[in-house]
């Protein structure tokens, strides 16, 4: 199998793993796209992921960074369509059915049962992701420092990124 | 059709952004149908806000407007993320570039902290969802297991759990 066509079926299946956020994925496609296949290093992979969310847009699109690395503008494009097509396609065609179905008893009890799922997945992204980005004191305190910020609300969130990128940047990260 | 063009303006972004554009301002929409279309993003596999793009944009213009919907989310970010990814790996190794995105990326740690908890607050209500959510992520996270077995271990567990006839 070509290596497009094999970045290709990786995006699409890590798609349909996507439960209850982006975020609760990044897990598996971390050892898919830095592990197994090699297309982007631990590290180009957190950064990806941090320009992603600088991005508007879903973080998702992360597919387009590692795509790109991979094989340049037509692997950016692929690899975002197969991350976005197909569970749209399957979206549209539940939508319809979602307004019958959603008084069904088991339809109450598929929500409240995938929630804590999706919540279990997404901290194990955070703890995936944290693991790559907070390498030494002083990205542990500027992670810390965000959070403390944010918690209070003090200032919007890309503004406490871009921050924290240049406190990085001032103190040599 | 044309006033659909409107969700171009925001550009994609998350939930909130679409609660206020639809149905703060525009009033396309009532808050009770768009907690429907959020509880299915949510369901549905798929990164959600894409899912919920397709679902309020099914519902206020069919086809089209699904199809125009997961346009506007994601066609804006995929170019400016393609210039910065194109930016990133033509300098990415010098040393400026390097610690500015090492202490971005510690930010967007904190912020998906921040995030992650004030998300599980509202689902982690009692011991019940506690122990399939840290279950879940001791499985994925430090153990790492494979997501696609785990996934369906842990739904499998927690729908038998929370079925129907054993209440709430």
């Amino acid at each position: 199998m070509s290596d497009v066509l094999r970045l290709t079926w990786t995006f699409l299946w890590l798609s349909f793993l996507c439960v209850g956020g982006g975020v609760g994925v990044i897990p598996e496609m971390q050892r898919q796209v830095v592990q197994n296949h090699q297309w982007v290093t631990a590290r180009e992979f957190v950064d990806g992921y941090t320009l992603a969310q600088l991005t508007p847009g879903p973080n998702m699109l992360i597919a387009a960074f590692v795509g790109y690395r991979a094989h340049g503008v037509p692997g950016a494009l692929l690899a975002t369509l197969a991350m976005f097509l197909p569970t749209s396609l399957m979206a549209i065609l539940v939508a319809d059915r979602w307004r019958r179905w959603r008084d069904h008893p088991w339809a109450g009890a598929a929500e409240r049962a995938l929630a804590p799922v999706g919540m279990g997945l997404m901290a194990a992204g955070v703890y995936t992701l944290a693991r790559s980005a907070l390498h030494d004191a002083l990205t542990i305190a500027l992670a810390l420092g965000a959070a403390l910020v944010l918690a209070t609300r003090w200032a919007p969130p890309m503004l406490v990124v871009l921050v924290a990128g240049l406190v990085g940047w001032l103190l040599g990260a | 059709m044309f006033t659909w063009t409107g969700i171009l303006s925001i550009g994609g972004g998350r939930a909130a952004f679409f609660y206020e554009a639809l149905v703060v301002r525009r009033r396309w929409l009532g808050t009770d149908e768009f907690l429907q279309d959020y509880t299915l993003a949510q369901l549905l596999p798929g990164p959600n806000v894409s899912n919920l793009a397709i679902t309020l944009g099914h519902r206020l213009a069919g086809l089209p407007g699904a199809a125009w919907a997961l346009l506007a989310v994601v066609v804006p970010g995929l170019v400016i993320l393609l210039a910065l990814a194109v930016l990133y790996f033509a300098r990415g190794l010098a040393p400026t570039t390097t610690s500015l995105m090492h202490g971005m990326a510690a930010g967007v740690v904190g912020l998906l902290l921040v995030t992650s908890v004030r998300l599980m607050r509202p689902v982690l209500v009692n011991a019940r969802a506690v122990v399939i959510a840290a279950g879940t992520f001791a499985a994925v996270g430090p153990l790492r297991l494979n997501t696609a077995l785990v996934l369906l271990v842990a739904a499998a567990l927690s729908l038998w759990l929370h079925r129907p006839a054993a209440g709430r």
